[in-house]
């Protein structure tokens, strides 16, 4: 029974320090926290505004060919020259895109903890550099990984929508997404290895792009040159070792008999010493990763 | 050697790390217990070496660490899991703002995204940021820095944290804040704190213990309180006739010295407050102050010459 | 004798006034510098220096402008707060090029000399990359010393110095007052201003604010009244004769000791000791609670 008049109430509550006796994540907990949150930051996310320019742009001009082809197609109703698109190929014609995306990405995760000097703050806590590492590799590698498949999802679709060969295309596809994996470990591998080496985000940018890039000009120019010009194909074919997108070029042909997006062809037997090449080089860039970040200071 | 509370919250004991050509730690052993403790060293290389080892982010050439019971050398991820750490150099991110960067620390330590939320907003809160917490770090004072450093070292509620020059690039007025809020988080979060600092008078103010390290050797670890104990001598000022009250005391029985405006009076007895008073009652002068004088940490280093090699 | 003058002297940088409209003179001796963050105090000093001209007004060396002076730049030595970048040098390369810089008749020897005034001989032939903050201080302040200036100033030179660095520096810095020279820092840690500085001037937001003794500063702010924290034998009966003289404003019963307000300082010090021998009362400890330099600090920048 309340009383009518009852005197007023009052109450204080204590807002002061509370402790925290709530589920703590382990190590693979916060390797995963890191992983989703260096993946956002590669596509700009979680980040200022000016950040998600270059990310979603480049996004854009990967998936549009995708989607006009698809498009192209599906209103063609199947009938044309073409059966199977070129999945495998999309990487490697649109490759000056990735290398714009893996160079500015690559600094913008890991050039930033350096030049900030965050790091003490990661590795004063449970993550080692270990981790650290790997999850930075796992999110660059997953954000290319995402670029590069996603415009080969469309046109699987496209050719399903469209009813070609159901079972050619998801061959087709599905190597194409396997060698998406080995494009996206390679260039994250290299992007991250030279932007570890350099807090100034600019330098790292420049350096990516130039060792891509340029790599990859020298050496279909040269192919061009011996190959064609002198007509020392076999030995001019051997040059694709040395450039990232021709080695990766070179593994598809081999591997899934794709078509090629290079100047020319892997030369017979080449192939297996193209793969063993490319397993080299991306085992090789993640030692070296984690063997630079065994280096920082506290 | 042991001193202040019972429960050891960092055990070092014959810790020594050696770099070639420089000792940085010698045969090192210390207890430090709960409460604010400061650390001084006179060796920069030191310093940072003992918080490394202690985080477990570096081994030591000999010796044992214990924090929080567990050793250092094994079990260093538990450790951190429980320890937080203010660096001493700029770590904050330009771009971001405190509150997402908090949060992501919080994650960093393994808090789910909930509490990370929550326990970020009630930490920024306690070390006194308010709006600005939205605003990119990239435009905050020296102050408000410091705040954000802070949170990230409180935000997963550590039972120790490591603060390495808290008041650095602090002007007085961010420096009495910043010195009350290290103090609170002892008195009212409940988490110990090991202070790095140069400047001892800061130190006297807030620290129950202090440990002395002396190019890589335990030079003296005491409490404050021993620190700066009283000793048998009284300060006192006057507003006037200097000589004049001197010489009264002098013939009043009392050995005296001089200290710029001060005189400095051997207590002997009870009898010799009253013979101050009355001195300078007969002679119509003020008393500024009576002030027992006490001892100073800086006293540990008096002698010796500036260490060249550091 | 060096003498510095600043005369209505302002800076600004675009809109941004750093100092402003400021008067002042730095003779011989050890005077301190200290305002808050961004109060205009490098600004001022590099000005001091002949770094940077005034945008109004004038900064003179015994009469002489300093600015794009090379006789005045004979006397003065800048110990600059940044840090020296040149990491891939020597600790002697560096003092012996700022020797050379000033055309020493023998450079070498003013650098060694500078060194070892700075007690880091021994640590000079390694690199600046190598050395601890305060070991980059003492090779700043050798190379600013090389040329023996009349006048030194140091933009807060004790920032990173370990406490026997420390002593060692006041114990220089003390030496040098003492021998006539004219010696102008900055600081925030008021304790060391305290120790070693027998003036002060004061900047807040590029206005002089105050100047001198900082106890005589204390004494003119006459509008609050001076703290004192009392410990007696009895401090209730202590309480109630002090309450009845006029210069006492306000009493207030502590933990064992007694608060006072006092309005009128001169008369309370001389009313103290008298009342409390009439009432026999022993007087443990009077201590004044807002006499540091702290407090007359903050009073200022509430101002």
């Amino acid at each position: 029974m309340s009383q009518p008049d009852a005197a007023p109430a009052g109450v204080i509550h204590d807002i002061g320090y509370r402790g925290y006796q709530g589920d703590r994540l382990g190590r693979s907990g916060i390797r995963f926290a890191l992983f989703t949150h260096s993946l956002r930051g590669v596509f700009g996310l979680g980040r200022s505004g000016r950040s998600k320019v270059i990310p979603f742009g480049l996004v854009g001009v990967m998936l549009l060919p995708a989607v006009i082809i698809a498009a192209i197609v599906i209103i063609g109703g199947g009938v044309g020259p073409v059966s199977t698109p070129a999945y495998a190929q999309y990487a490697g014609q649109l490759t000056a895109a990735t290398w714009i995306f893996v160079a500015v990405q690559a600094p913008q995760a890991v050039s930033l903890d350096m030049r900030f000097g965050t790091l003490p703050l990661y590795m004063s806590r449970p993550l080692t550099r270990g981790d650290y590492v790997v999850a930075k590799i796992a999110a660059l590698t997953g954000g290319v990984f995402l670029l590069i498949a996603t415009p080969i999802l469309i046109l699987y679709l496209g050719a399903v929508f469209a009813e070609l060969p159901l079972g050619e295309n998801s061959a087709a596809a599905g190597w194409a997404i396997l060698g998406a994996v080995l494009y996206s470990a390679m260039f994250s591998g290299i992007g991250l290895l030279i932007a570890s080496l350099t807090s100034r985000r600019g330098f790292g940018i420049a350096a990516i792009i130039t060792v891509l890039a340029l790599s990859y000009v020298i050496v279909s120019s040269m192919q061009g040159a011996i190959g064609h010009g002198m007509g020392e194909e076999r030995l001019a074919g051997w040059l694709g070792l040395f450039s990232p997108n021709t080695l990766l070029d070179g593994v598809q042909v081999w591997a899934f008999d794709a078509g090629s997006s290079s100047v020319l062809p892997v030369p017979d037997g080449a192939g297996p010493v193209f793969l063993l090449v490319t397993l080299l080089v991306i085992g090789g860039s993640y030692a070296a990763l984690a063997a630079r970040y065994r280096k920082v200071r506290l | 050697m042991p001193y202040g509370r019972c429960v050891p919250v960092i055990e070092i004991d014959n810790l020594t790390k050696q770099f070639p050509g420089v000792t940085a730690l010698d045969r090192l052993t210390v207890e430090v217990g709960t409460g604010v403790t400061g650390l001084v060293g006179a060796n920069g290389a030191g310093k940072s070496t003992l918080i490394k080892i202690l985080l477990g982010l570096s081994g030591a050439t000999s010796g044992d660490a214990r924090v929080l019971g567990m050793d250092a050398a094994t079990e260093g991820p538990t450790i951190r899991q429980r320890v937080g750490y203010m660096p001493e150099h700029d770590c904050l991110p330009g771009d971001m703002s405190a509150t997402e960067f908090v949060v992501h620390m919080a994650r960093m330590s393994g808090l789910p995204p909930n509490a990370a939320r929550e326990r970020t907003a009630d930490t920024l809160r306690h070390v006194g940021l308010y709006e600005e917490r939205y605003r990119p770090i990239g435009g905050y004072s020296t102050g408000m820095k410091q705040r954000v450093k802070l949170a990230q070292g409180l935000v997963h509620d550590p039972e120790l944290v490591f603060l390495d020059e808290p008041t650095n690039g602090l002007d007085p007025v961010g420096r009495d804040d910043m010195l009350d809020l290290i103090r609170r988080i002892h008195t009212e979060f409940g988490i110990s704190v090991l202070v790095a600092s140069h400047l001892l008078g800061e130190l006297e103010r807030i620290c129950d213990n202090v440990v002395v390290i002396d190019a890589g050797v335990l030079l003296r670890a005491s409490s404050v309180a021993e620190f700066t104990r009283a000793s048998e001598q009284l300060a006192v000022e006057v507003t006037a006739d200097w000589d004049e009250v001197a010489d009264g005391l002098v013939q009043a029985g009392l050995g005296i010295e001089q200290e710029g405006h001060l005189i400095v009076v051997n207590v002997a007895d009870d009898i010799t407050y009253d013979i101050v008073r009355d001195t300078v009652a007969d002679m119509n002068v003020g008393i500024v102050r009576i002030e027992p004088r006490r001892h100073r940490i800086a006293e540990v280093f008096a002698g010796g010459e500036a260490d060249v090699a550091a | 004798m060096a003498t510095l003058e600043v005369s209505a002297c302002s800076r600004w940088f675009g809109n941004v006034v750093a100092v402003n409209d400021v008067t002042m003179t730095i003779g011989p001796g050890i005077t301190g510098l200290l305002g808050p963050n961004g109060a205009g105090k490098s600004t001022l000093i590099h000005m001091l220096g002949g770094f940077l001209p005034p945008s109004t007004g004038t900064v003179t060396l015994d009469g002489e402008q300093v600015w794009k002076n090379h006789n005045v730049y004979r006397t003065i030595g800048l110990v600059p707060e940044r840090e020296a970048t040149y990491d891939f040098l020597t600790g002697w390369q560096f003092a012996l090029a700022s020797a050379e810089l000033h055309g020493l008749d023998n450079p070498g020897e003013a650098a060694s000399r500078a060194l070892e005034t700075v007690a880091m001989q021994d640590a000079a032939h390694r690199k600046i990359r190598d050395y601890s903050k305060g070991m980059k201080q003492r090779v700043k302040m050798a190379s600013a010393l090389v040329h023996e200036p009349a006048v030194l100033l140091l933009d807060e030179p004790f920032n990173g110095m370990d406490p026997r660095q420390r002593l060692h520096l006041i114990d220089l810095l003390r030496k040098m007052g003492a021998n006539g020279r004219t010696v102008l820092f900055s600081s925030h840690i008021l304790e060391e201003v305290e120790q070693l500085a027998n003036r002060i001037d004061v900047l807040i937001a590029g206005r002089y604010a105050a100047s001198g003794d900082f106890r005589t500063i204390r004494r003119l702010m006459t509008d609050r009244p001076h703290r004192y924290v009392v410990r007696s034998d009895d401090n209730r009966a202590l309480a109630s004769v002090l309450i009845s003289d006029g210069s006492t404003a306000g009493v207030r019963l502590g933990d064992g000791v007694l608060h006072i307000d006092a309005s009128e300082f001169l008369r309370f010090a001389e009313v103290l000791p008298r009342v409390a021998r009439e009432a026999g009362i022993r007087l443990y400890e009077v201590s004044p609670a807002d006499e540091s330099l702290e407090s007359v600090f903050s009073y200022l920048v509430e101002k």
